[in-house]
């Protein structure tokens, strides 16, 4: 369990980072989303200990944690950093081996992880050969040569095209495993969909955190209907239930003081429904409001 | 489930320091420049050895037997000459065929009898010092057959005459030799230094600008990083360096220069450690000066410090005179761009160069610990340029 306590940094007078907690989970994926300039990058280079905060710890397994444990850790930064005239193959053994991978498992390691992305007949290539799409694919695969213990990767799908997508969201469902994995993104529809857990920043400031489902519960339940050859306006003189929007014959509402049983009964004595709904709140909603 | 098993890690720093090697091994830069120094060592080497020995054979026509033994007499006289003039002796039936030989260019010249002794008979002029040595010759071994035809001992009669040659500064013939191989280290270790010392501060600063720092500086610790830069191309340098020297002996020996290896031997020798030892103390302040550079455009200026500490012993080393020399040689890493040029031109006292070594290595410790701190607190400030002395004083972040 990686589990970030009262972080918070400052740069001469500004509070970057505003006393963050939160605890990422093993085997769940949480995702850290906020606003440009919310501090996601600062918290997550002082998780990495490639910055010190000016107060707050990180705690590993309920103990503060050391520098040897953090260099077990995957890190792919916000700025992409890698050997431009390097090649590829050479640049993952070289990091495979920096974390005392011996020479021949570094090799086979950084094959697969080649094969994995599709990149084994470049892997003689210069990094800055490669397109930039393909260049995020190994520095992912940096990030992952070594084993590592738990994942913090900045913004890892800024970049890439919808296929480079889905490669990688399996390459994550299949290193992360029983890792805790941590991972930033503008991305809330790529959040969505990979996510067990949310965190979200606003301001340097934790404004949610939790299990996703958890979040999206705790908004106002809204219900879509849909009805067969009639305007759904009626549904506007309902007691008990405020229409948020009507186009048509569908609309969409939200319970205040009936339930769910009884909307169901109340367009059914009226007849001609076609379609009731709950509807999931998006967590692009869910972000807008905690984030206002 | 990361944590390595099996047999214990490479260090870090070696691994850093391998891939150091590997990529100034590969780097085009290296090559070429080694290729120009190596070409520039042989070269030397053989244009030495054409300068200080070159030798040349006359052929002598002589006529059936008048001439016994005087060629060859010749030829012992000029045998031990710098430019050695050999000479040989060609048999012909008589004068004119040995002017038609003379003529025609087969010999260089005749000696032909004549009715009071001999003549030199050549084509258009005589070289002076074959002429020289004929006549001696000539001289010579005719005085002897008229001595021992008059049954006179001309060994008893030449008595006191002998007149032998002493020099006081038996140095005097070595003294091309050892300045040019004094200004012949300090050039190589001058180029050697710089070429080295910008390829640090660049591989530094380009980590910086390509971001691939952040990564590192989470993978291991960042004194590692360094460790292994200065221990990698120190070594590839030192490996140029023994090349080099190992060159120079092997060319001086092949083209036999034997005594000029035999002045040099003590100064290449010494060349080695203290090139090492120099290279070294500014290894880690190279790495600052890419450490404290924004981008590849500010090491122009993050360098100068280093060009300018570089440049001041070679200009002393190559210019000074003997009394600020012996100072400078003895103060540290100074020294080691001194010293060398001083154990070319002559001895140098056992204590100086101990003083030189000893004082250098010290400023060694000094200057790599200090560079450390110094690249630890600001290799991950990206953005601008920061001072020296700025750097000096701050801290890791």
């Amino acid at each position: 369990m990686l589990e970030v306590l009262g972080l918070t940094r400052v740069f001469g007078d500004t509070t970057v980072v505003d006393d963050v907690s939160f605890t990422v989970a093993p085997g769940r994926v949480t995702g850290f989303v906020g606003a440009n300039g919310a501090g996601k990058t600062t918290t997550m280079r002082m998780l990495m200990g490639v910055l010190a905060p000016t107060s707050g710890q990180v705690r590993w397994h309920d103990a503060p944690i050391d520098a040897a444990t953090r260099r077990t850790f995957g890190y792919m930064p916000e700025e992409r950093g890698l050997y431009p005239r390097m090649r590829l193959r050479d640049q993952l053994v070289y990091f495979a081996r920096l974390h005392g991978i011996g020479a021949a498992d570094a090799g086979a390691r950084a094959d697969a992880l080649l094969a994995h992305f599709g990149l084994t007949d470049r892997a003689g290539d210069l990094l800055d050969e490669l397109s930039l799409g393909n260049q995020q694919r190994v520095q992912v695969a940096a990030a992952l040569v070594h084993r590592p213990q738990a994942l913090v990767l900045d913004e890892p799908f800024s970049g890439l095209d919808p296929l480079a997508v889905d490669t990688m969201i399996d390459l994550l469902r299949t290193e992360a495993g029983d890792l805790p994995l941590l991972f930033s993104s503008h991305q809330l529809d790529l959040v969505e969909r990979l996510c067990d857990d949310l965190v979200i920043l606003a301001a340097g400031r934790v404004v949610a955190a939790g299990p996703v489902a958890e979040l999206r519960g705790s908004g106002p339940t809204r219900y879509r209907v849909v009805l067969e050859g009639q305007d759904a306006g009626w549904l506007r003189d309902l007691r008990g239930v405020v229409v948020e929007d009507v186009d048509g014959t569908a609309a969409q509402v939200v319970l205040d003081g009936l339930d769910a049983g009884a909307l169901t009964r109340a367009v059914l004595d009226r007849g001609g429904l076609r379609e009731l709904a709950l509807v999931q709140p998006r967590l692009s909603e869910i972000f807008r409001e905690v984030a206002r | 489930m990361s944590t390595p098993t099996g047999t214990s890690p490479t260090p870090i720093w070696r691994v850093v320091a391998q891939r150091e090697i590997d990529t100034q091994l590969r780097s085009k830069a290296f090559r070429i420049s080694t290729a120009i120094m190596l070409l520039g060592i042989v070269g030397l080497t053989i244009a030495l050895r054409l300068l200080g020995g070159q030798e040349s054979t006359a052929t002598v026509a002589v006529v059936g037997d008048s001439a016994t033994g005087i060629v060859a007499a010749a030829d012992d006289l000029t045998e031990g000459l710098d430019d050695a003039h050999r000479l040989e002796e060609r048999r012909v039936a008589d004068t004119a065929a040995a002017e038609q030989a003379v003529r025609d260019g087969d010999v260089d010249l005749a000696l032909l009898p004549t009715a009071d002794g001999f003549e030199l008979v050549g084509a258009d002029s005589l070289d002076p010092v074959v002429s020289q040595a004929l006549t001696a010759a000539v001289s010579q071994v005719v005085t002897q057959r008229n001595a021992d035809a008059d049954g006179v001992d001309l060994a008893a009669l030449a008595r006191g005459t002998s007149v032998g040659e002493r020099l006081l500064n038996t140095d005097v013939e070595d003294a091309d030799l050892r300045s040019s191989a004094a200004f012949f280290f300090v050039l190589v270790f001058y180029a050697t230094a710089v070429t080295f010392g910008s390829a640090i501060a660049s591989a530094v600063v380009t980590e910086k600008e390509s971001r691939v720092v952040e990564i590192l500086a989470a993978a291991v610790p960042i004194r590692a990083l360094l460790w292994g830069k200065v221990i990698g191309n120190s070594a590839v340098a030192l490996g140029q360096v023994a090349l080099l020297v190992a060159t120079t002996a092997i060319s001086l020996a092949a083209t036999g220069n034997t005594d000029a290896l035999g002045t040099l031997a003590p100064a290449l020798g010494w060349y080695v450690p203290f090139f090492l030892l120099g290279f070294v103390a500014l290894a880690g302040v190279w790495s600052v000066a890419g450490s404290i550079a924004g981008r590849t455009q500010d090491l122009g200026a993050t360098t100068t410090p280093i060009n300018l500490l570089l440049f001041a012993p070679y200009l002393l080393a190559v210019s000074a005179g003997d009394q600020v020399k012996e100072t400078a040689s003895l103060l540290p890493v100074i020294s080691t761009m001194v010293m060398p040029s001083r154990l070319a031109e002559g001895e140098v006292p056992l204590w100086q160069l101990g003083v030189a070594l000893g004082g250098t290595a010290l400023a060694t410790v000094l200057l790599v610990r200090i560079s450390a701190r110094v690249y630890e607190a600001t290799v991950l400030r990206t953005g601008r340029r920061i001072g020296y002395r700025e750097a000096l004083w701050m801290r890791a972040d």
